[in-house]
């Protein structure tokens, strides 16, 4: 009896702990994503009042979706971009965590520096990239013309816009699957190496056959984070390239900020948005059931 | 012995070769420190002088203009956006660790998409709000914002935290009479000291380093510093050695910090989903 | 401690009641410094009037206790964030800038507080500000069909032709070019002349294109602003995109596409490019910037004409106030003080700026010689471009209410021109169909075909 009432005094504690969150989450969270859902269902325009709460036909935004083709380009640009800035910072970090994953202090000393990018603030990457892809101040330029070549303002080339956005966001990523496949290469038991090493592995071998089998998991996830942050790409291109030229890197996140920002199309950008929510929620639960997260007794 | 020296040589070219690579990588950070140092004219110099006097008039020009507020208005929202999702999410975080009801699982995917959202999905419908609620253009809206995902932060870097501290610490203090409360103020919390910081500073660094929401949401008096060094990016005439100086102040705070909890990063930018 | 300032007040009072009221008020009004304490929040997008005006600032904030916190930016942020913050009726500002292209769309939403309250009320607006000595040509863009005024024009830009290093072109045997034709020759005898690019341009297509277009007898929108089905993918309009998309790939220094306005400017005055065809504010610090390297090379001349004719674009920029604005009384004290004769006279006289709408400022003295650039009268050139843009309104397709939304489809159209990824006619007919959905999107009736 006693220690029932015990019981229920804690469940109370943890009770009065977590209820506030959960409050404070479901207003901050949940109310405005109910509230984006139902503007995505009229015509708002801040221009003409008489959009607002207009359900007149909820489905217009939805059904244009598919007819405007800067909306299907971006979605295009954005699988290019996702591809190749996951592809490029799995490779990249996974290659410099081999590298770096030795016991000496003074590769343990150098790690931090290889941090640095990914902690600076989004817009001053931007901004440094901005500087670097700038001919005239450009040291890459100065660099390039000394050696005989000439290369093109890259983001305002064509072919090379949406590169030198993959190259600036990949700089900025590659140490965090780099970090996260370190510290997992830390956690490798030695015996798996000790019993490579016996039957006589070369290192090549022992890359392919023994450590990816075991990194699998963390580059998987690592790899779904990365993807859901490519979608939120916002800073690099608002600063370098502005979607431009033409819309060669009009990404869908930044299609949706026109829209909605500067031509005060609010429910069709809102449309726009609930379906990159939905692809959000989809890749979370895939990184959710890969982790098994939220389970007890870990 | 042969094998010993191959090794070393081994060893020594890596050491090389990481040290190269290093110097790549810093290399355009590197770039914009010492162009935040140059003169207008000295920035557009090639072949880049080695040696120059470094000037300071980029910082002091930058000092006296509206930029020294907008530097305040991060300090401020970001440490509000530290402090009420702390206060909220630890001892949400430690009975989600400890409770036996299932709560945990049913939530985790609210709040991870709370972090991973796309910014623009918080803010088209924050935006149409604070025009009702007077809150455009003011910090306390920022910081309600910010609270979107570093509260859904501070519950996922701290849950693990708990996770590792053993049961029978508190246990033990409610066999010699402490209620549950007094067990997570006088026994856990001070065992987490660690976790809390490391926790702090990165809700600190994701709210300081946020330009989306306060390009929406701000336009003079709270404009923060990320948004503040766009606006003269594209005011008087490109001074490149100011703007240098600006993401330079930009980004000092965070640097500094983030050297501080590297040992955390992985682990905070995953939500918790690997440990570092 | 607020005694005192009764009486004051009853001074003042006073003082208008026994009629000194005109000339008079102003001294009055700065003992008593009405506005101490409050901020007034001003934006406007970077141009050499807002630097010139800003040199003055303390003596606005002097005379009326105000603090003055005015932001430039470049034209593309600046409109966006502006627009952004008008469509909320937020409070954040309580000056701005009423930009030409949005001026339909900001008056058209009820966005702006309506000026004419101000200027008819003999308390708040001396008749000798002489509201009335505007040009009508530049004050056309800020009032509603009604004739109600959103603000007050501060430049009424006209599109010229400057050439930073004429010297140049008088080397290779060529004159200033007064035809398409000719400017492209022109360009062809002096490219990479002394590492210059020949052209240069800003990547508002939507401004620099359209005399191009309207030359080769090309239009945005069918009969603006009664019909605005979109004109983008006609013979004349592919042409015209084909032609312009040419003179900046192969005239344009690298990175030509990515160059904000006051980027350009820096290239000419650095003397890194030649040709270029803007509105005079532009072209002005060629002869008169501190850092021009070009004073004693540059001309100016008429935009060239194209086969159909001679378009130079006309605009006009005004001071407004938001409708949200909490400081009105304050803001109006602002334009009242900005746009006055006196003010602008000083800003001609100490710093030549090109671009005024007083029509007393224009005919004076002051002006023309202020606007005789390394010896060249540019004032008669700039208004021969006035009346060119006021006798036949072919400026009427800029201040439609959707001109941002279609002026950002033929800037990217312009640009995969221009960068090669698709063809003048492909470009162009992919520009009209953006151009159709955006329309319907605002709730715009369009013609069938």
């Amino acid at each position: 009896m006693a220690r029932g009432g015990a019981t229920r005094a804690r469940d109370r504690f943890y009770a009065l702990c977590v209820a506030p969150s959960l409050a404070v989450l479901a207003v901050i969270t949940l109310a405005p994503a109910i509230y984006l859902l139902v503007t995505s269902f009229t015509p708002l325009d801040l221009t003409r009042p008489e959009t607002a709460w207009n359900f007149a036909r909820p489905f217009e935004n939805y059904r244009q979706m598919p007819a405007d083709s800067r909306l299907m380009n971006s979605l295009w640009v954005q699988a290019k971009l996702s591809f190749w800035t996951v592809t490029l910072q799995l490779l990249i970090g996974f290659g410099f965590a081999l590298l770096l994953n030795m016991r000496s202090r003074f590769l343990e000393a150098l790690r931090t520096v290889f941090l640095i990018p990914m902690v600076l603030p989004p817009i001053v990457v931007a901004i440094i990239w901005k500087v670097l892809y700038t001919p005239d101040i450009s040291p890459l330029h100065w660099g390039t013309t000394l050696l005989g070549f000439t290369v093109p303002a890259l983001i305002t080339h064509p072919d090379w816009a949406l590169t030198a956005i993959i190259i600036a966001d990949t700089w900025q990523w590659f140490p965090f699957t780099m970090l996260m496949t370190l510290a997992a290469l830390q956690m490798m038991p030695q015996e798996m190496v000790d019993a490579a090493k016996v039957d006589g592995a070369s290192a090549w071998q022992m890359t392919w056959h023994v450590t990816l089998p075991f990194l699998k998991g963390v580059l998987l996830v690592a790899g779904l984070f990365r993807l859901i942050d490519s979608i939120k790409a916002f800073p690099l291109i608002f600063i370098l390239t502005e979607g431009g030229p033409g819309s060669v890197t009009e990404v869908t996140n930044y299609y949706s900020f026109l829209q909605a920002f500067n031509f005060s199309f609010l429910g069709y950008s809102s449309a726009i948005t609930v379906v990159m929510l939905a692809a959000t929620v989809l890749m979370s639960w895939a990184i959710i059931r890969l982790v098994g997260w939220g389970q007890h007794g870990d | 012995m042969a094998t010993n020296t191959a090794l070393a040589r081994e060893r020594r070219f890596i050491q090389i070769l990481a040290v190269v690579l290093a110097a790549l990588v810093m290399a355009p950070f590197l770039w914009l420190l010492q162009m935040s140092f140059k003169t207008n004219a000295q920035v557009f110099q090639f072949p880049p002088p080695l040696i120059f006097t470094p000037t300071l008039e980029n910082y002091e020009a930058l000092w006296t203009s509206g930029f020294r507020q907008s530097f305040v208005n991060s300090l401020v929202v970001a440490g509000a956006a530290t402090i009420a999702p702390m206060l909220l999410g630890v001892p949400a975080a430690y009975a989600l660790s400890r409770w036996q009801a299932r709560i945990a699982g049913t939530f985790s995917l609210w709040i991870l998409v709370s972090r991973m959202a796309p910014p623009i999905a918080f803010t088209i419908p924050y935006f149409l709000a604070y025009r009702h609620l007077e809150l455009l253009d003011t910090r306390t809206g920022l910081v309600i914002i910010y609270m979107t995902f570093n509260l859904s932060l501070v519950i996922w870097m701290m849950r693990p935290f708990f996770d590792q501290l053993p049961r029978a610490l508190e246990e033990a203090a409610w066999i010699d009479g402490a209620t549950t409360a007094q067990g997570f103020f006088r026994i856990i919390l001070p065992l987490s000291a660690p976790g809390l910081a490391a926790t702090a500073i990165l809700c600190f660094l994701f709210a300081w380093n946020d330009f989306f929401f306060a390009l929406i949401l701000t336009r003079t008096e709270a404009m923060t510093a990320p948004v503040a060094v766009v606006n003269f990016m594209n005011y008087e005439g490109w001074e490149w050695g100011r703007i240098a100086a600006g993401g330079t102040m930009v980004m000092l705070p965070v640097l500094l910090f983030s050297l501080l909890v590297r040992k955390y990063l992985v682990h905070g930018l995953t939500g918790g989903a690997v440990k570092g | 401690m607020s005694e005192p300032r009764t009486g004051r007040r009853h001074l003042l009072l006073g003082a208008s009641a026994l009629g000194l009221g005109a000339l008079a008020a102003p001294p009055v009004l700065g003992q008593a410094r009405p506005f101490a304490g409050q901020t007034l929040n001003g934006a406007a997008f970077q141009s050499t009037f807002f630097e010139y005006l800003r040199a003055f600032f303390p003596e606005f904030e002097e005379r009326t206790g105000a603090k003055l916190n005015f932001n430039t930016q470049a034209f593309p942020v600046y409109n966006q964030r502006t627009d952004l913050e008008l469509s909320t009726r937020g409070s954040a500002l309580d000056v701005i800038n009423v930009t030409f292209i949005y001026s339909g769309r900001w008056i058209g939403a009820g966005w702006l507080t309506n000026l004419s309250e101000f200027v008819n009320d003999r308390n708040r607006t001396d008749p000798a500000w002489d509201a009335a000595d505007f040009v009508s040509g530049a004050q056309s863009a800020m009032q509603d069909a009604r004739g109600n005024t959103y603000g007050f024009a501060w430049e009424a830009g006209a599109m010229l032709m400057a050439a930073s290093r004429a010297d140049l072109i008088d080397q290779a045997g060529k004159a200033m070019p007064t035809t398409f034709d000719e400017l492209i020759a022109a360009c062809d005898a002096v490219q990479g002349k002394e590492n210059m690019s020949a052209f240069v341009a800003d990547q508002l297509h939507h401004w620099n294109w359209i005399p191009y277009l309207m030359g080769h007898g090309g239009k945005v929108f069918r009969d603006p602003p009664g019909n605005l089905t979109p004109e983008l993918a006609t013979p004349q309009a592919i042409r015209a995109a084909g032609w312009y998309a040419e003179l900046l790939s192969k005239y344009g220094p690298s990175g030509v596409l990515s160059f904000s306005d006051d980027q350009a400017m820096r290239t000419q005055i650095a003397g890194r490019a030649n040709f270029r065809t803007q509105a005079i504010t532009w072209l002005v610090p060629l002869a008169k910037h501190a850092d021009s390297t070009v004073k004693n090379t540059v001309r100016y001349a008429l935009m060239p004409a194209g086969p159909q004719g001679n378009f130079p674009g006309s605009n006009s920029h005004g001071l407004g106030i938001p409708v949200g604005s909490r400081r009105k009384e304050l803001a109006w004290e602002f334009i009242k003080w900005a746009l006055s004769k006196e003010m602008l006279n000083r800003i001609v006289e100490t710093r030549g700026y090109p671009s005024v709408c007083r029509r007393s400022v224009i005919t004076g003295e002051a002006f023309k010689q202020a606007m005789t650039l390394n010896g060249q009268d540019v004032a008669s050139l700039y208004l021969q471009v006035l009346e060119l843009g006021g006798r036949s309104g072919y400026m009427k397709y800029r201040t439609v209410p959707v001109f941002p939304q279609v002026g950002d489809t033929i800037n990217r159209g312009i640009a995969r021109i221009a960068t090669r990824q698709q063809d003048a006619q492909a470009s162009m007919r992919q520009a009209q169909q953006d151009a159709i959905q955006v329309l319907q999107r605002a709730g715009v009736t369009l013609d069938a075909n």
